[in-house]
């Protein structure tokens, strides 16, 4: 069984040792330097976060998984970056303020997730799969919990672990059985077909697949498993719900992709799999509309900016799990199913998804240090008082919404494109109005924001929010590229290009 | 030998053991031991395939491997866990899952 690993080499593993590394200096720095200024240590933490994140940016635009990895290490750099700026609150919220003990931590181990989601991107087999994946988890679990004197972190902190903990044990059950009826953890068709040939073991494997795939749906946040997410986005750190957001659900949808290639190759072969097929394909159908209704529904009522942001990623993500559709309708290669234009559509999807909902989290984390409150009655007459902030604001949930020559307009195009292409006309007459109605609801609870912006009257108290040089550089890079991204298939020729133009 | 059927058996009476500790349990101590017993289910699984998948008494030892990481995954989750749990305690004076109320709709 050895020559399953062969194929790992020490080389492709260099950039999570990287990040380790800088990881365990930050670290090292905190411990025996305590005067060193910690924002230091942040800006360190952001920038390796970010160089190696364009390091392994392949110039293929996603095609392979490492994409997602990059776009991760990016993201986090980006949450890390944020903490800059919200240093003050984290010191107040770990030790009181005034003192800037026990911080150093909260920089450095954002690195050492982006390592294990760097490692997961590599997995070809369960074992590296479970332990990078740990890596990330674990990590988060500390992050989410991090401000200890607010009770509201404290609570996002211990609801995650429980219910990560959950998921790990589903996970691992599933790899059991996994294990037991194909006699490998490698996740390659070959492996996968092996079990599906020996008589007696298909129930084995489908038992398998759906504690495998419930561990996976919990990382993206996908309809049963979908429960932690608003209330960890809302309690967790603001720089921890954009990892939380954006890196680890990249990690949740490579794991899902990695889960999913091998089981759909030999669920396509004619002989092997087409009996399951359609089962197969309604059961995952069932939870891409369950994840968009509780997602964009439940976002409508929602008061706290942060809130809102969580039901609207779970939203996000059933749009997401919309592009899995999409491959039915590819030809079967000789090798197995093409599954490039799929990782393809999901990274693009995710880009958009993190161009615009890094910005929103930094906007929620600049109102809050100015006006002390994450709720949507903050965000008040900030056109009046913030006219520039507030105009950048409006472009990232008008990118959310999906308006066009934003890039979220390409990314939720590429879903419905998708969902146009699944082959069975029942599955589309039923799916395509929940996708339109939550795609419109989507419209209803962004706007609710660029509303109190510009509709309501600030206080007479209310001041202009303060926007550090940090964060107004983010929030104008993200918004440039989000209207690039938006507006690139203008200026393509071919009809190809307008639709899948990067 | 015991055939691999009654290690199955035992291990998914001990999953659906933990699981249901986990969803009606009140006592985050106590759902957190549920947690790991659903581990060790799995880890009773593993052991239990690698000695079935192997030939002549060899057992396959990529699963023993697999349990060997998810044993030291439940020591470094316990860790973390058990801090939250004393955080949690200090900021609601209870370690009951009802005192979880500040983050709801």
């Amino acid at each position: 069984m050895l020559q399953d690993f062969a194929f790992y080499t020490w080389a492709q593993f260099a950039p999570a040792f990287v990040l380790v590394g800088i990881a365990a200096a930050l670290l090292m720095v905190d411990t025996f330097a305590p005067r060193f200024p910690k924002q230091g240590l942040a800006v360190i933490s952001a920038l390796s976060a970010i160089v190696t994140g364009l390091f392994i940016l392949p110039g293929d635009g996603g095609i392979s998984l490492t994409g997602l990895a990059a776009l991760a290490c990016i993201a986090t750099g980006a949450a890390v970056l944020l903490g800059v700026d919200y240093h003050k609150v984290t010191c107040e919220s770990v030790c009181g303020a005034g003192s800037q003990e026990g911080t150093g931590e909260f920089y450095a181990l954002p690195l050492v997730a982006a390592a294990g989601i760097f490692c997961l991107t590599q997995a070809r087999d369960i074992i590296t799969l479970f332990v990078s994946l740990e890596v990330l988890t674990l990590s988060s679990y500390v992050l989410a919990g991090y401000f200890r004197r607010n009770r509201g972190s404290v609570e996002a902190g211990v609801k995650y672990l429980v219910l990560g903990a959950l998921s790990t044990g589903l996970l691992v059950f599933g790899a059991a059985w996994y294990f037991g009826m194909t006699g490998s953890f490698s996740l390659s068709p070959a492996t996968l077909a092996v079990g599906f040939l020996s008589p007696g073991r298909i129930t084995g494997i489908l038992l398998a697949y759906v504690f495998l795939f419930a561990g996976a749906f919990f990382k993206v946040g996908a309809a049963p498993m979908h429960g932690w997410i608003p209330d960890v986005y809302q309690g967790a750190p603001t720089p921890v719900s954009i990892f939380l957001g954006v890196a680890s659900k990249a990690a949740g949808f490579c794991v899902l992709i990695l889960l999913f290639r091998p089981f759909y190759t030999v669920l396509s072969v004619p002989e092997v799999g087409s009996l399951y097929t359609d089962r197969v394909v309604f059961f995952l159908t069932v939870i891409m509309a369950a994840t968009l209704l509780i997602g964009n529904l439940g976002a409508i009522p929602q008061s706290n900016v942060k809130r809102l942001l969580g039901y609207s990623s779970i939203g996000q993500a059933g749009f997401i799990l919309l592009l899995f559709l999409g491959i039915q309708s590819f030809e079967v290669a000789e090798s197995g199913v093409e599954f490039v234009p799929l990782q393809h559509n999901v990274f693009y999807y995710l880009t958009a998804y993190g161009l615009a909902t890094v910005p929103a989290f930094y906007a929620v984390a600049l109102v809050r240090m100015s006006r002390g409150s994450e709720e949507l009655s903050a965000f008040r007459g900030l056109a009046k008082t913030n006219p520039r902030l507030a105009f950048l604001i409006t472009v990232c949930f008008a990118s959310l919404a999906g308006v066009p020559l934003t890039a979220g307009f390409i990314a939720k195009f590429r879903s419905f494109v998708a969902l146009l292409q699944c082959g069975s006309c029942s599955t589309l007459c039923w799916l395509l109005p929940i996708a339109v109605i939550c795609a419109a609801a989507g419209f209803y609870y962004y706007f609710k924001i660029i509303r109190e912006m510009y509709w309501e009257k600030p206080l007479e108290s209310d001041k202009p929010v303060t926007v550090p040089g940090i964060s107004m550089a983010v929030l104008i890079l993200c918004v440039l590229a989000l209207l690039w991204f938006g507006s690139k298939p203008l200026f393509c020729a071919s009809p190809a290009g307008l639709w899948f133009g990067f | 030998m015991t055939p691999l059927a009654h290690y199955l058996i035992l291990s998914g009476l001990l999953f659906s053991i933990g699981l249901a500790g986990v969803l009606v349990r009140r006592n985050i101590l106590v759902v957190f031991m549920c947690l790991e017993m659903m581990l060790s289910a799995a880890n009773i699984s593993l052991v239990a395939f690698s000695r079935a998948q192997g030939t002549e008494g060899v057992p396959v030892y990529d699963a023993q491997v697999l349990a060997l990481f998810i044993i030291a995954v439940a020591a470094a989750e316990v860790a973390i866990g058990l801090a939250l749990i004393v955080a949690m305690f200090r900021s609601c004076r209870s370690v009951d899952s009802a005192s979880l109320n500040t983050l709801k709709d």
